[in-house]
């Protein structure tokens, strides 16, 4: 019985160091397929942590149009739009905006269409249920003294990107 | 603590195997509060972690059962429970058991409804001395540690829930032994979210809780067929009680008996013993009947609450012909 369990944890050992190469890994490939290609990014109005501006994704043209709104005229604005690009910027990434309200953007994340949601959410938003918060990346109280802490939001279970925005958030914030 | 089961006082040798098993409760529980805090803080939403962790929780109870059943089986018995307080140590087990068999199938349910359902479990990242490190690693290394300690637990228990003729430590001790594949398919699960594989993750915790449920099946029945009186079984209900067989024996082989044959239960630690005598001519002096019953209880530590019953012809239950209850040996 004990030499079996030692067995086992020296089969295991090995094993998992190999497979350490890779992990965490997305499921569906999400980190792969934005280096070098387009972060597909849902944002939806809040300033002053998103600001939904003119776009400059081909996806954009038409939500700007049918919302109306132009303030700047290069995109969205914003402490997190800005963090959103240095991110894209890191990885040789286009960035594609998609304005929308939140919870039209959880469910486009939900369903892949979209890899990354921002909007000044928070740690308590109601959508961690559908969507992969990041780790708070900054504190903030609001009028009322309450904590707040800010995340972004990714596709359930791509692992390997969230870790991999999660990482540059602390470097990028501190 | 006086080492007493009710009446019953225990052998020294027996006095000191109680003590070991007293203190190696409190290391268990030691042991299963530093792990169960360690997977708390780790868990983030692995469901493997969640299984592992609600089975750390549930291993509380019976090293907590045993260690209460101890104190309140000490008390003699008493006008109100004439019997003793043994049966104490049978409820706890029941209790364990149907907390096994719930949260066996919450988590049975929970897990498979993730699986099908597709959900796609997301494990982030914590920042460990300036370095960004996958939690998955954490959680992996948690199972790991806490993989070891109860399977060595359980093995010094098992030894010990024999000697002590204690159902409720044999239990703890047999799903300690087994802890480890827990462990085990949590590291795997992890692992298998580490690779990308999504559903690694439901399928470990529908492992775990295939196991935690198979722990609450297989005690519910022995504890509910110990509160039912089934004759007195072997520690780990693997065969009848040899003793039961001593017990006829001896009394088959004095002089003035002409058959004998006894109802045996299990009390817990100890049995209670009716044994049914069928005198060679007539009845024999109160003495005689007195020192068979002496003879009986030096037979064992486990009995000590004895009582006899001279008949004419032995109940049917006992391996006699008569089609009476037992009760009605008139």
């Amino acid at each position: 019985m004990r030499t079996k369990f030692v067995f086992l944890a020296a089969l295991l050992v090995p094993l998992l160091a190999g497979c350490g190469l890779k992990m965490p890994s997305d499921p569906e490939g999400t980190l792969d397929r934005v280096a070098g290609g387009t972060l597909r990014v849902g944002i939806s109005h809040n300033p002053p942590w998103t600001e939904t501006g003119t776009g400059s994704g081909p996806a954009n043209a038409n939500a700007n149009a049918a919302t109306g709104t132009s303030s700047a005229g290069t995109g969205p604005a914003g402490t997190e739009a800005e963090l959103v690009r240095a991110f894209a910027a890191e990885h040789n990434a286009r960035v594609e905006w998609v304005s929308g309200g939140e919870s039209n953007l959880v469910r486009r994340l939900e369903r892949g269409e979209l890899d990354l949601v921002v909007g000044g959410l928070t740690k308590d938003s109601p959508w961690s249920k559908h969507a992969a918060l990041t780790q708070p990346y900054l504190e903030t109280s609001n009028g009322q003294g309450d904590k707040e802490q800010h995340v972004m939001a990714a596709r359930m279970g791509e692992n390997a990107f969230l870790v991999e925005l999660e990482r540059f958030l602390r470097e990028e914030v501190q | 603590m006086t080492a007493r089961f009710g009446r019953t006082e225990l052998p020294e040798d027996l006095e000191r195997v109680l003590r070991k098993a007293i203190r190696l409760q409190w290391t268990t529980l030691a042991i299963l509060a530093v792990s169960v805090t360690l997977v708390f803080l780790t868990m983030g939403n692995s469901q493997a972690m969640k299984a592992a962790w609600i089975e750390d929780m549930l291993s509380f109870a019976p090293p907590l059962a045993f260690l209460i059943a101890v104190r309140i089986v000490n008390k003699p018995p008493s006008e109100g429970y004439p019997y003793g307080y043994h049966r104490a140590t049978g409820v706890g087990h029941l209790v364990a058991a149907v907390a096994l068999c719930a949260m066996g199938t919450f988590l049975l349910i929970d897990s498979g409804m993730g699986l099908l359902k597709g959900e796609h479990p997301p494990i982030g990242s914590v920042e460990l001395l300036g370095q960004t490190v996958w939690l998955g690693w954490l959680m992996m290394a948690v199972m790991a540690l806490t993989a070891v300690p109860p399977v060595i637990l359980g093995r010094i228990k098992i030894k010990l829930a024999k000697d002590l003729h204690n159902k409720v430590l044999y239990a703890d001790a047999d799903m300690n032994k087994a802890d480890w594949m827990t462990a085990v398919g949590s590291i795997l699960g992890v692992a298998g979210i580490g690779i990308g594989l999504w559903w690694a993750d439901a399928a470990a915790a529908i492992f775990i809780a295939g196991s935690i449920l198979h722990d609450g099946w297989k005690n519910m029945r022995g504890a509910v067929t110990d509160l039912m009186d089934t004759r007195a079984m072997t520690f780990d209900d693997g065969k009848p009680h040899p003793l039961i067989g001593k017990v006829d024996d001896y009394l088959r082989g004095l002089p003035w008996v002409e058959s004998a044959g006894s109802r045996v239960r299990d009390q817990g630690h100890v049995f209670h013993v009716e044994a049914f005598v069928v005198p060679r001519d007539q009845l024999p002096p109160l003495q005689a009947l007195e020192a068979a019953r002496d003879g009986c209880i030096d037979l064992d530590w486990k009995i000590q609450d004895l009582v006899m019953v001279p008949v004419a012809e032995l109940p049917a239950e006992v391996g006699g012909r008569r089609r009476h209850q037992s009760e009605r040996s008139l």
